[in-house]
Order: structure tokens, then C-alpha cells, then sequence
């Protein structure tokens, strides 16, 4: 059960206070397993919202339960390993390693905690995505297009039982986009795990069963 | 080495540079040698003090006898009272009466072609106080010959002076011990001869010095004098250097070898030296963990981005303490080790040359210094490990 109670951000209180949303100072209980879209206009707190939910930043009012644990509490090493464990993610700016290579920076994931599945899969699912070919290159010289389903490959290489996705298609083509969602939604089903997506418009990709406005 | 952490190395790369490295570690290596070679001198000086075996090297033992007057020639003969009240002092360990020997005696060669004879006279001291080691020194009528301690300083005269100016060929201390000789002792019952070996030398009491068993049977049949009291004693003092112990001497006009103050002169030397060691050793640590630490942190500051997506990603500060513990500690571990190792070598090489002076300290290292490697390596650990945690945690 992962629990949104009252957020609101410190430094955007100023500019939200009086806004409709329906996160923003809002209860919002979210069930293991439910897939949650989050639709916003550029700059209305989505990064600062996933940033929130995997506990990058605390400067915010309210609290993030999972599992009726506040995720702020957390000390570093706990943190760490609900980052391992239980929450997985994919960033809006990616955050690759740009000089590990492509295959490198998916690995690092893949074994920082005890493996959820083994470096053939790893290929598998770059062959799925279509880059397969740029696995031993370095990501910094890598397109944003390929830079980004490194990201996604790298957040399905861990145990997770929630994914947070941060605009996680933005450099992709629509054909890709789709292949990239199927194989997110399947890896979702195989963990029974729920996401948490935030883009600028609404969808269809995946079988939502919430939809909100920030 | 596992996959992360050969990812993590790819990622943590040695930014602060091969030299940096090379002078940290360098300077700890010195820093810990210097201290444990503080602590291995430290306990070779408690071994000479304290063993039985060592009592001719930095022990002190005193010779003591009356001040030779105008007034007292003839009269130097100790008291009782006198012995009894030495004994009686806070700084005297043991007291051992010199007896001399009260029948006249000579030495000659066996040998033709070394020929030499002289009238000689001869003094026993107690068993406990003679500085030759692995002697049999004991002797009865029946052995084959007398073994005899000479004063080093005889052989120094003999080689450095008389065998010059009389055309002779020195002598080293092993060929004299091969030299046997007729020893001849006279009395009024007649005259006695056996043969006389050398078995040492001694820095600690100036005269030829025989086992008491052969004294005892010289004085009780060819003494031509009655018995007297001695007019020498030799006394074992914790500090030679003791004000109560000169300020004694003084007034009751005793006076003893000035030889004797280079023991406590060596004393002073060990001291300086564990000193010097000591504090230079810890000096140096201090700077040396002082450069390690900053070394550290220099090349995690230069990895402060890759250390932060790393923690973003889920890498456990704990996880990248360790890795970074692994790059950074076995080099230490290594280097106290071999610094170790280099000592117990020296210790080695030091107690076999020592040896040959007639100066024993164990050859092997001792378990005082392993003790002081050991808290050594615990707490270059532990600066090591503060380092790395404050540098990793704030930043999660």
C-alpha cells in the first residue's frame, strides 16, 4: 500500500495553493498492484512529485507511506534498500553513467542487490527495445532515444513493487513507446507490481486503473 | 573481484592521483615502522636489564672498594658492618664478595714458540655475578684444566700495545681461548700445576677471575696468609645512576669503577632512542593518517558525482563504505605488515650480531611489538572507516 497524505512541496506552495489537483493536499491511498496515471502541464510538480515518492527530496508538508512506513524517516542504508527492493524508477533526465557502457550502467542495477534476473534476460530485453546493437557502447554517446530505454531496461532489472516513471517516453517514437510499455507491462504482472506514471498528456498504454490530474 | 565491484572501480577511479598515493602510503609505512621498532627496542632494553643471561651488557653491577689513602694502605679490608650495611641499601639488588686468592700463583706457556711467564694473582666472585655465558664454570681437581675469566681490557693492552712493541702477533679473543697454559700455584706445602684455559672475557670485574671451587681449594691449602675479610664486593643496582647510591659511596669513602657509568651512559642512549623513535613514529602517523585521510577524501570528492547517482540508484552507503574500505585498506594492512616483517628481519640480524658481543636479545620478534602492529591496524581502520562513512553518509 503506498499512501500519499496531504503533500504539498515547500518551495511550490506559493504557486499551487488555490490550484485544483488531485494529489496536491489530497489523501490518495494507492493499492499494491494498481497501475496510477499522472497527467500534468509542464511545470506543475510531476518530477517534484516522483522526486518526492522515492524520497530524493523532503522539503515538502505531508507524508508518503509504504507499507506504513514514512519513506522521509528513512535512514540512508533503508532507503537504500527500499530503492533495492521495493521501488524502482525511471528519471525524466535519465541519469546514466556516461562513460559505462550502455550494458554496464543496466548491470550496476542488476547487481547491486541479489539479481531478479540474469544478464540473458538483460539481452533479451534489448533486443525487445531495439538496441541490442548499442549495449557495449557508451551511453554518453548514445541517442536520447536509446539513452532512455537503457533507462527503462535498467529499472526492470531489479525487484520492485512499485515503478515510478517519469515521463519515461519522452525521447521515443510512437512504435517504440508501445514496445516499451508492453514490456514494462509485462515485467509489472510478472512482479504483480503497480506503477505510478506521469506524463503531459493522457494515454491508453497500459490498462490504468486511476487516472489523476496533478 | 566481483562484477559490482569492478563496476564500482570503474566508476570510484584513483582521481587524487598515483604520486599522492604513493606519498601516503610511503609515509605511514615509515610512520609504523618507526613506532614498532619503538615499541621492539623498548622490550630489548627490558630483556638486557632484566635477563639473567645479559648481566654483562647494560645491567649494572658495581665493583666496590675503599678509597686508598695515605691513611688506610694496608687497611682496605671491608668490614662486616660495612658489607652488611651495603646490603642494606634501597639500591643494592645483590651483593657478591670478591675473594681473593691468598697464595701466589703463576701462568706459563706450554708451548715453545709462544714462550711466556708471569706471576699472577687471581679473585672468585660468586657464580650469579660473572658475565661469560655458556661456561661450564665450575671446577674440581680432577678437571682438566682451570677455567679463567681475564678483564677485556688485558687483551686490548696485550694487542694494541705490548704485542707491538715486542714483535708479537695479536690475538684474537678465540685464539686465546684455544691457548692452554700451566697454571702453577705455590704455598708452603709445596706447589701445584694444572692446565689453564680462558674462557671469556669480562667488562665487569678488573681482575683474572677463577671458579670459587678452585679459589676455596687454592685458599684452603697453599694460603700462606690468614683469612681476611675481602677487600673488594660487587653489588647489582637497578640505577647505577641513583644520587642515594653515589651520595653513599661518598660518605663512607667508597669508591667503585668509573667503568661503570657506561652501562647507565648505554641506558641513556636506549632511552633516547625509544624516545626519538617513539615520538618521530607518531609524529609521522599523525601527518601520515593525516594525508591518507585527505587522500580519502580527495578522491571521493573527485567521484562526488558518480558516488551521488549511486546512491540515488539504490547503492547503499554501507555497500560503497565496504567497496571503498576494500580499495583503501588492504594497502595499509599490506604496508604494516611488511613493515612487520622488515623488523622481525632486523631483530633478527641485530640478535645474531649481538650476539657475537656477548649481548643476548631474542631473535624473534617480540609478541609486545605484534601486539602494537595489531592496535596499529585497528586503528588505521578505523580512521579509515570514520573517513570513508562521514565522506558517503551526509551526502545520502
Amino acid at each position: 500500500m503506498l499512501i500519499l497524505n496531504n503533500l504539498m512541496p515547500e518551495p511550490l506552495r506559493e504557486r499551487l495553493s488555490g490550484k485544483e489537483s488531485s494529489i496536491w493536499n489530497r489523501s490518495l491511498q494507492f493499492a499494491t498492484g494498481e497501475w496510477i496515471k499522472i497527467t500534468a502541464p509542464s511545470g506543475t510538480g510531476k518530477t517534484t512529485l516522483v522526486h518526492m515518492m522515492y524520497a530524493l527530496r523532503k522539503d515538502y508538508a505531508g507524508s508518503i507511506l509504504l507499507h506504513q512506513t514514512n519513506i522521509r524517516s528513512l535512514d540512508p542504508d533503508s532507503l537504500a534498500c527500499v530503492r533495492q527492493q521495493q521501488i524502482s524508477i525511471i528519471f525524466q533526465d535519465l541519469k546514466l553513467f556516461p562513460h559505462l557502457t550502455a550494458r554496464e550502467n543496466i548491470e550496476l542495477k542488476r547487481i547491486l542487490q541479489e539479481p531478479f534476473c540474469d544478464a540473458a534476460q538483460v539481452t533479451k530485453m534489448a533486443e525487445q527495445l531495439g538496441i541490442a546493437g548499442i549495449l557495449d557502447q557508451p551511453a554518453r554517446i548514445c541517442s536520447y532515444g536509446e539513452q532512455q530505454r537503457i533507462c527503462i531496461i535498467r529499472a526492470l532489472v531489479q525487484p520492485f513493487e512499485w515503478l515510478i516513471m517519469d515521463e519515461p517516453f519522452s525521447h521515443l517514437d510512437i512504435v517504440n513507446t508501445k514496445i516499451a510499455a508492453a514490456l514494462i507491462a509485462e515485467e509489472c504482472r510478472k512482479r504483480k507490481a503497480g506503477f505510478v506514471i506521469t506524463d503531459l498528456d493522457d494515454d491508453e498504454l497500459f490498462p490504468y486503473t486511476q487516472k489523476l490530474h496533478l | 573481484m566481483n562484477n559490482l565491484a569492478l563496476l564500482l572501480k570503474k566508476l570510484i577511479r584513483n582521481s587524487a592521483g598515483h604520486a599522492r598515493y604513493t606519498i601516503a602510503i610511503t609515509g605511514l609505512s615509515l610512520a609504523v615502522f618507526l613506532l614498532l621498532a619503538a615499541v621492539q627496542i623498548q622490550v630489548n632494553y627490558n630483556e638486557l636489564l632484566h635477563s639473567k643471561s645479559n648481566q654483562d651488557s647494560v645491567a649494572n653491577f658495581l665493583v666496590i672498594n675503599k678509597v686508598l689513602t695515605d691513611a688506610n694502605m694496608g687497611k682496605t679490608a671491608l668490614e662486616d658492618a660495612v658489607i652488611n650495611d651495603i646490603k642494606a641499601q634501597s639500591f643494592t639488588q645483590s651483593v657478591g664478595l670478591l675473594t681473593p686468592g691468598r697464595f701466589k700463583a703463576s701462568i706459563q706457556s706450554n708451548s715453545d714458540r709462544f714462550p711466556f711467564y708471569t706471576d699472577i694473582s687471581f679473585e672468585s666472585v660468586p657464580k650469579e655475578f660473572i658475565d661469560v655465558s655458556g661456561t661450564e664454570w665450575t671446577w674440581n681437581e680432577a678437571a682438566p684444566y682451570v677455567p679463567i675469566i681475564i678483564p677485556n681490557m688485558f687483551l686490548d693492552f696485550y694487542n694494541f700495545q705490548f704485542s707491538l712493541s715486542q714483535d708479537l702477533p695479536q690475538l684474537t679473543p678465540d685464539i686465546v681461548k684455544m691457548i692452554v697454559f700451566r697454571v702453577t700455584v705455590y704455598g708452603p706445602k709445596g706447589t701445584a700445576s694444572f692446565n689453564g684455559k680462558i674462557v671469556g672475557f669480562s667488562d665487569r670485574v678488573s681482575s683474572m677471575l677463577v671458579p670459587s671451587e678452585f679459589m676455596e681449594w687454592g685458599n684452603r691449602n697453599f694460603a700462606s696468609e690468614t683469612l681476611k675479610n675481602p677487600s673488594r664486593l660487587i653489588i647489582r643496582t637497578k640505577d647505577p645512576g641513583d644520587p642515594a647510591l653515589t651520595n653513599y659511596l661518598r660518605k663512607h669513602q667508597l669508591t667503585t669503577d668509573a667503568e661503570k657509568t657506561r652501562f647507565s651512559k648505554y641506558r641513556k642512549v636506549v632511552d633516547a632512542v625509544v624516545a626519538i623513535s617513539g615520538v618521530t613514529g607518531a609524529l609521522m602517523l599523525l601527518f601520515a593518517l593525516l594525508v591518507f585521510t585527505l587522500f580519502i577524501q580527495l578522491t571521493i570528492a573527485s567521484c562526488k558525482e558518480e558516488v551521488n547517482l549511486l546512491i540515488v540508484l539504490g547503492a547503499a552507503p554501507q555497500q560503497l563504505s565496504r567497496f571503498l574500505m576494500s580499495r583503501f585498506f588492504p594497502a595499509n594492512a599490506w604496508m604494516i605488515a611488511v613493515s612487520f616483517v622488515a623488523l622481525a628481519i632486523l631483530q633478527y640480524l641485530m640478535s645474531r650480531y649481538l650476539e657475537s658481543r656477548h649481548i643476548f636479545v631474542s631473535g624473534i620478534i617480540s609478541l609486545y611489538t605484534l601486539g602494537a602492529a595489531i592496535l596499529l591496524a585497528l586503528l588505521i581502520w578505523w580512521v579509515n572507516r570514520k573517513t570513508i562513512r562521514d565522506y558517503i553518509y551526509p551526502r545520502s
